[in-house]
């Protein structure tokens, strides 16, 4: 049977590798445009191809693509108003581009041998940002009122330091979540994917030995069930999983932006 | 691991291999099996020498898309559904003053029916007065007229009887002086006779 791990194995594209360098705190860097690079280039151009198609010549009765772009970015609009306030225009671009990245990398992942958002290191990259976007607008538009958001005053005084402690090791752990979330979906949407294509094949081996093997068979079309079931079950969880990160994203933006009004 | 040398690489124990990697640029055999058992074992995602090579083009791609739907993509799609929103409202709007234009008018259109409709009321009941008074008139002047005749012919009548009174009286004079000379074989003066007669009567 197919190795169900093989599937992420990163491989530089022949012609595009620059050998390893050791930096001094990263530690060694594999520098070459590999089938990542190569998936995240692919979700990203078409990413841009359709916002250009359904956006370029827009219109007030919106055509077929034009009413998909514009279910997306109402989604996300409406999203965002409605989590962070009316700030949520000031933050959407930034939600958007998330959502339609992450989406777009889902998807394709669908379609291709390689997804880039099963690769924990592009999940925390997205995760990561999202984090340092929360920080940096946090301490930019409260200093060090910042840290209000580890001092919950609704909670009883004594109380205050635990649950504040608390809250803080929750907030360290966000970017964490961000990125296991969505990359423990994908790689366990897509490893059970292969596994049980792969029990098709081998049944379907044993069944072509004649004889008793031809007990299999069942099993094999119970299999092929499963990955059609499974399929569509990715489907919905490519979309998801790009939703929730973009609520997440929302939720936690609101967080900062509103900090000190509302909470 | 894509060594190719010329040679076949001996066989070495994994930590004799490394160094005989390091030194001769060349993957001996059992390393390249202990590399690929080492694949096996863990997830490929775990691999991280390619974290910032991915990191850092993730964050480039990010950064031109986030350029662009905050340049060009949003501002597309937030005028256009701006516009479709003030389209909208502006033919929602058109529509109600053309309703109420159209209410009013109704109004006025049923005022006018009301008027009419007084109008044609007052004109047919004037209508039915003059109609009454003419035949009213009419009937007084046909009476009267009626009277009158009535009153002639009662004159005549009266004349009539009267002429038959006077003749009666003759008649009744003239029949007593008849009787009176056959009684008495002396015929009454006329002037005796009628008084008599005028006695009797």
């Amino acid at each position: 049977m197919a190795d169900p791990i093989h599937q992420f194995q990163i491989t530089p594209l022949p012609g595009l590798d620059f050998g390893e360098v050791t930096l001094p705190v990263i530690g060694t860097v594999h520098l070459a445009f590999t089938n990542s690079h190569l998936a995240m280039t692919l979700a990203f151009v078409l990413v841009i191809a359709f916002l250009q198609v359904s956006t370029s010549r827009a219109q007030v009765v919106p055509g077929r693509l034009q009413a998909a772009g514009e279910t997306m970015f109402g989604m996300i609009d409406n999203l965002a108003q409605s989590i962070i306030g009316h700030d949520g225009r000031k933050y959407f671009p930034f939600v958007f581009t998330l959502f339609m990245l992450v989406l777009m990398m889902n998807l394709l992942g669908m379609f291709l041998t390689f997804t880039a958002t099963s690769q924990l290191a592009v999940t925390a990259t997205f995760g990561v940002l999202t984090f340092a976007l929360v920080v940096i607008i946090g301490i930019a538009k409260n200093g060090l009122g910042f840290f209000g958001l580890f001092w919950p005053t609704s909670a009883p005084l004594l109380l205050r330091p635990v649950v504040g402690l608390i809250e803080f090791f929750s907030f360290l752990l966000r970017p964490v979540t961000l990125a296991l979330r969505l990359f423990g979906n994908m790689l366990g949407g897509h490893v059970a994917l292969k596994i049980f294509a792969g029990f098709i094949v081998s049944l379907m081996g044993v069944a072509l030995a004649g004889g008793v093997g031809l007990f299999a068979l069942p099993v094999a079309a119970l299999s092929l069930g499963m990955v059609i079931a499974l399929t569509a079950l990715e489907f919905l969880v490519a979309f998801l999983q790009a939703f929730v990160f973009a609520v997440l994203a929302c939720i936690y933006l609101n967080d900062v932006v509103n900090l000190g009004h509302g909470h | 691991m894509a060594a190719t040398p010329s040679a076949p690489p001996p066989v070495l124990p994994v930590e004799q291999a490394v160094e005989y990697a390091a030194e001769t640029g060349h993957v001996p055999a059992n390393a390249a099996a202990a590399a690929a058992e080492h694949d096996a074992g863990g997830l490929p995602q775990f691999e991280f020498q390619h974290w910032a090579g991915q990191a850092v083009y993730l964050l480039i791609l990010f950064a031109i898309l986030y350029v662009l739907v905050a340049k060009v993509f949003a501002p597309r799609l937030r005028r256009v559904i701006d516009e479709r929103a003030e389209t909208v409202s502006s033919a929602v709007a058109t529509a109600r003053s053309v309703q109420t234009e159209a209410a009013a008018q109704a109004e006025a259109a049923k005022a006018d029916l009301e008027k009419a409709r007084a109008d044609a009321r007052a004109t047919a009941a004037a209508a039915k007065a003059r109609v009454t008074a003419e035949i009213q008139a009419r009937q007084a002047e046909e009476e009267a007229a009626v009277a009158a005749r009535v009153g002639e012919a009662e004159k005549a009548i009266a004349a009539t009887r009267d002429g038959a009174m006077v003749h009666a009286a003759a008649i009744a004079s003239d029949t007593t002086r008849a009787i009176v000379e056959r009684l008495t074989g002396k015929a009454p003066t006329a002037a005796e006779a009628d008084a008599a007669v005028k006695g009797a009567a």
